[in-house]
């Protein structure tokens, strides 16, 4: 194969990949994404519940840390759905007043969990952990005040075991149109450069026979015949220049 | 020469067949990627309905509490209204008693609805006091069925998912899709001019130049390594052919020198017509070693494209989401707006990009192009990679500024290369060549960086433009080692202050540089760089919008600059074009008085680009057609010198005008002031350019 097809085909090959390789990783990212939000969503919903309950009790004068049925609720909400860890009630300053997890109760969030709720443009916040994700929900009372926040977390196992088989499946799809293009676009590129690798082997073949005397300097039907004819021509005179000095060398014995 | 034309047909037909292929094979992972989302989407969207039926049903179940008959619930429809709202792939809910009659519901009933809630494993679900909810497919749409009950069975809700959500959510994949399309076909083209372009346009111009030269009769050899491909071994065939002229020249001359040295009376006139044939050979051609000079290879500008290219495109990857990060790592700084703040990198950016560019120009000449733009690459790939890690808004300004003195340099060596391998004959094929690489790096890098960025996040998307600027030192370690610069080729200098401010208050060079250059960068700089991305991601968007947006602009500037290059050399009223491409620019921003929809900020950009692209080409070509006292009495570099160093610090205000403008009229009043401006200016400059002292006259050297 000659080189300068090898490097059309590499050029193919290298475009491809990025090409191929960027769709799958939109498509990932994509499915990534959307699954999350869902799970997101989902979680959230929960989290409404508890929020409106919390709201309507500070309606009636109730106090953010002596809301006494909240603990039942928050452990009744967790098992409406499968998604939710556990559910943390606490207040601006980051301290767990109700829990799902009775141990948790008086514990700090961390910093971070209260950072992000701050400088969250709405009232629903969310943090990614390495084991487990948080979904949060500022509770505002009716002067727009944060008076704590509910936060529910979730396991992120479910989001990544769905994108793990879902990605595994885009990266076989990208695989197999990579591999499709590896065997059909050097095909293809055989054909289209045809014309080009013959208009180079005629040059490199005529170039072979510079010198030989007597070839007739035949057209190839390339691009480069005039280049070659010129070329010939030239060498042709200067060999037949050189050719007298011999002769008359010669003949001067 | 027949190898331009020639191997750009060639290109063309390889790019074709290469898209094609990407094509079929995007189509492919796409077909497949549905087939995944839906499979895997749909249980999962079911999943979510059944947590919204749950919520719902709740309240229901809490006026049924308190007594309130199922068939008279209050507020039912604006409940399902706003989870409709909330949710978009639901289209329809609906609450139907125990015979499947339905008693509330909101949205677009779908067809085959009514026969679904009245069929018997439907109303089963319902009176069946264990099931939790049921999922089914009507036609393309999926419902979700929850029976509701408190001490008895009293009816049940649907939940319609709507069929084509799957299809919304690629359709957003797609359009970064395209992007990578569009990106792929300039990714080829760029490819197959460093993979294989580069070697073979330079083969193919040496074989035309051994064509010339043998038949203007020079048959000196030259002692070159030549490339063991195809060009190559053509190219030593010809070597060899030239050789052994010499071979046979070096022999004849030998022999005949030993015959006369040893001749004399007779015998001398014997060999008088041997040594008048080979005076006449010598007056004809010319044989024995050639001058030693720069081979094809060193002087070959295609060199210079990938690592410009390369690093270009590392810078230009950050430009939809710069902005965007900025705010992230946001400081309160006393006395300065969020604003402003969130426009400072740039401006910085843009500032020692001004002003280190003058000076950095005779630097690279001293220290060797080669080595300026290495040093330049490695400072630019320190700064982003300290970018991507860092801590506030203070280190951020640190590591930002070494990113704007890498790009500096490596700007200023790659523009000297050029310039050193170029004659006045082909200074413009030259410059076409740098600006092509510069071009295509705006059209790939905002909407690629723009994907990562709202993918892998604003750090991973920062330590991407690392690894390119990390990956154009490779490319730049291929250039040739020895430094060039033709006879005719002048030191640079950078302007000197009283030079600038001689210009300043020339009112010939500031209508040309105040009115037209400075305006076009302010709104550039202003509108593309700062308002667009944060203005988007404002709206909901996201940085991948942004890139998109910013793509246009440079697609325009692709498609039309040429044209209007052109177009403008040929009517030779430059003047007119830079009119006119102000005048467009100044009204794309008016767009948004009429909307702020995002159909309307998509004109914004379009009209922008267009009227950039037809003012910039002509712009400084204005300068040498208008400014020839000034360039008699001050040089060309010095005109030309402060004429760039005032545009770049157009580039440094656009940011700054453009964050003032935000802080006192919001994003959209920005815009309108900022082309409003533009606007102005463009009006003013036509004002001024009237009068038979901008007669045009005939057009003269650029810079």
């Amino acid at each position: 194969m000659g080189t300068i097809r090898f490097r059309f085909i590499c050029v193919a090959l290298v475009v491809s990949f990025f090409a191929v390789g960027m769709a799958a990783f939109l498509n990932y990212f994509k499915y990534k994404s959307t699954i999350a939000g869902i799970a997101k969503t989902r979680v959230l919903l929960v989290g409404r519940g508890i929020e409106n309950s919390v709201l309507a009790s500070l309606q009636v004068g109730m106090q953010f840390a002596e809301l006494s049925q909240l603990t039942q609720l928050v452990q009744r909400e967790k098992t409406s759905d499968r998604l939710v860890k556990g559910i943390d009630v606490f207040d601006t300053d980051g301290k767990i007043l109700y829990s799902t997890d009775l141990a948790r109760v008086g514990d700090k969030v961390p910093a971070q969990w209260i950072g992000i709720a701050n400088r969250s443009k709405n009232n629903e916040w969310s943090v990614e952990g390495a084991q487990e994700h948080m979904a949060g929900i500022s509770v505002r009372n009716a002067f727009n005040l944060t008076v704590g926040h509910v936060g529910l977390r979730y396991s992120r196992e479910e989001v990544d075991r769905a994108a793990a088989v879902a990605g595994r499946e885009i990266l076989m799809a990208a695989l197999f149109s990579f591999l499709g293009i590896a065997l059909v676009a050097p095909l293809a590129l055989i054909v289209v450069i045809r014309r080009f690798e013959r208009d180079l082997h005629a040059l490199e073949t005529a170039t072979s026979r510079l010198e030989a005397p007597g070839t007739p300097a035949a057209s190839t039907g390339s691009a480069f015949d005039e280049a070659l004819g010129q070329l010939r021509g030239s060498l042709a005179d200067a060999n037949r220049s050189i050719d007298g000095v011999r002769a008359r060398l010669d003949a001067a014995g | 020469m027949f190898e331009k034309n020639y191997l750009g047909r060639v290109y063309w037909r390889l790019a074709g067949v290469i898209m094609l292929c990407v094509v079929v094979a995007l189509a492919v992972v796409s077909y497949y990627s549905h087939r995944v989302f839906e499979r895997e989407l749909v249980p999962e969207t079911e999943q979510k309905a059944a947590t919204v039926a749950a919520s719902v049903r709740a309240l229901v179940l809490k006026a049924a509490g308190y007594g309130v008959p199922f068939d008279q619930l209050y507020g039912v429809e604006q409940t399902f209204r706003e989870v409709v709202e909330d949710n978009p792939e639901f289209d329809f809910m609906a609450l139907t008693d125990l015979e499947g009659r339905v008693l509330y519901s909101h949205g677009k009933e779908p067809v085959g609805a009514r026969p679904h809630f009245r069929q018997p494993s439907v109303l089963a679900v319902g009176l069946d006091p264990t099931a939790t909810w049921k999922a089914a497919k009507v036609e393309d749409q999926f419902f979700v069925s929850m029976p509701i009950a408190s001490d008895r069975p009293l009816g049940m809700l649907h939940i319609s998912i709507d069929g084509k959500f799957i299809n919304n959510v690629l359709l957003e994949v797609l359009l970064d899709v395209v992007v990578v399309l569009v990106v792929s076909l300039f990714f080829t083209l760029e490819l197959l001019n460093f993979m294989a372009g580069a070697r073979l346009a330079s083969g193919l111009g040496e074989f035309s130049q051994q064509v010339q030269r043998i038949r203007s009769g020079d048959f000196t050899a030259t002692a070159r390594m030549r490339a063991n491909d195809e060009i190559g071994r053509l190219l030593r065939r010809i070597d060899s052919a030239v050789d052994h002229l010499n071979v046979r020249y070096e022999s004849i001359t030998g022999e005949l020198d030993q015959k006369l040295r040893s001749a004399v009376g007779a015998r001398r006139e014997q060999l008088r017509p041997a040594v008048e044939a080979l005076e006449a050979l010598r007056a004809r051609f010319r044989f024995g070693a050639a001058a030693p000079g720069a081979s094809g290879d060193e002087m070959n500008l295609n060199r210079i494209r990938a690592p410009l290219f390369a690093f270009i495109l590392a810078e230009e990857m950050t430009r939809s989401y710069l902005p965007t990060y900025v705010n992230q790592l946001l400081v309160d700084i006393p006395g300065f707006s969020p604003q402003v703040v969130i426009g400072l990198p740039i401006m910085l950016f843009m500032l020692i990009v001004a002003l280190g560019q003058p000076y950095l120009g005779s630097w690279s000449e001293r220290v060797g192009r080669r080595t300026a733009m290495l040093i330049g690459a490695a400072v630019a790939t320190v700064g982003f990679i300290a970018t991507s890690l860092a801590f506030n808004l203070y280190d951020l300004l640190l590591w930002r500024s070494l990113c704007a003195l890498g790009y500096a340099m490596v700007f200023v060596a790659a523009q000297g290369y050029v310039l050193d391998r170029t004659g006045q004959a082909n200074r413009a094929q030259g410059f076409a060549l740098f600006i092509g690489a510069i071009m295509v790096a705006t059209v790939c890098g905002p909407s690629i960086g723009g994907i990562l960025a709202d993918n892998i996040g604003f750090r991973a998307a920062f330590a991407v433009s690392g690894v390119m600027a990390f990956l154009s030192i490779l490319a730049i370690l291929k250039l040739p080692k020895v430094e060039l610069k033709l006879a005719s080729a002048r030191p640079s200098r950078a302007p000197r202050m009283r030079e600038i401010m001689a210009l300043i208050v020339n009112k010939r060079f500031m209508t040309l540089t105040g009115l037209a250059a400075m305006p076009a960068k302010i709104i550039l700089t202003g509108v593309c760089f700062y308002l667009v991305p944060l203005y988007i991601v404002s709206i909901g968007n996201t940085s991948a919008m942004a890139g998109r947006m910013l793509m246009v602009y440079a697609v325009m500037m692709v498609m039309i600059v040429p044209l209007s290059a052109s177009l403008s050399d040929a009517s030779v009223r430059r003047d007119r074009y830079v009119s006119v491409g102000l005048m467009i620019s100044g009204l794309s921003g008016m767009l948004l008085l009429i909307s702020d929809s995002f159909l309307v900020l998509f004109g914004v950009v379009f009209l922008l680009g267009l009227g950039q692209a037809l003012s910039i080409a002509a712009q400084s070509a204005l300068v040498a057609e208008h400014c020839q006292e000034e360039i008699r009495i001050y040089g060309n570099d010095a005109v030309y010198g402060v004429y760039r160093l005032l545009e770049r610090l157009g580039n440094a205000l656009g940011p700054l005008i453009a964050s003032l403008l935000v802080i006192f009229w919001g994003y959209q009043g920005a815009f309108i002031a900022i082309s409003a401006l533009v606007l102005f200016c463009g009006i003013a400059f036509t004002i001024a350019t009237r009068g038979p002292a901008w007669t045009p006259e005939p057009a003269a050297g650029d810079d």
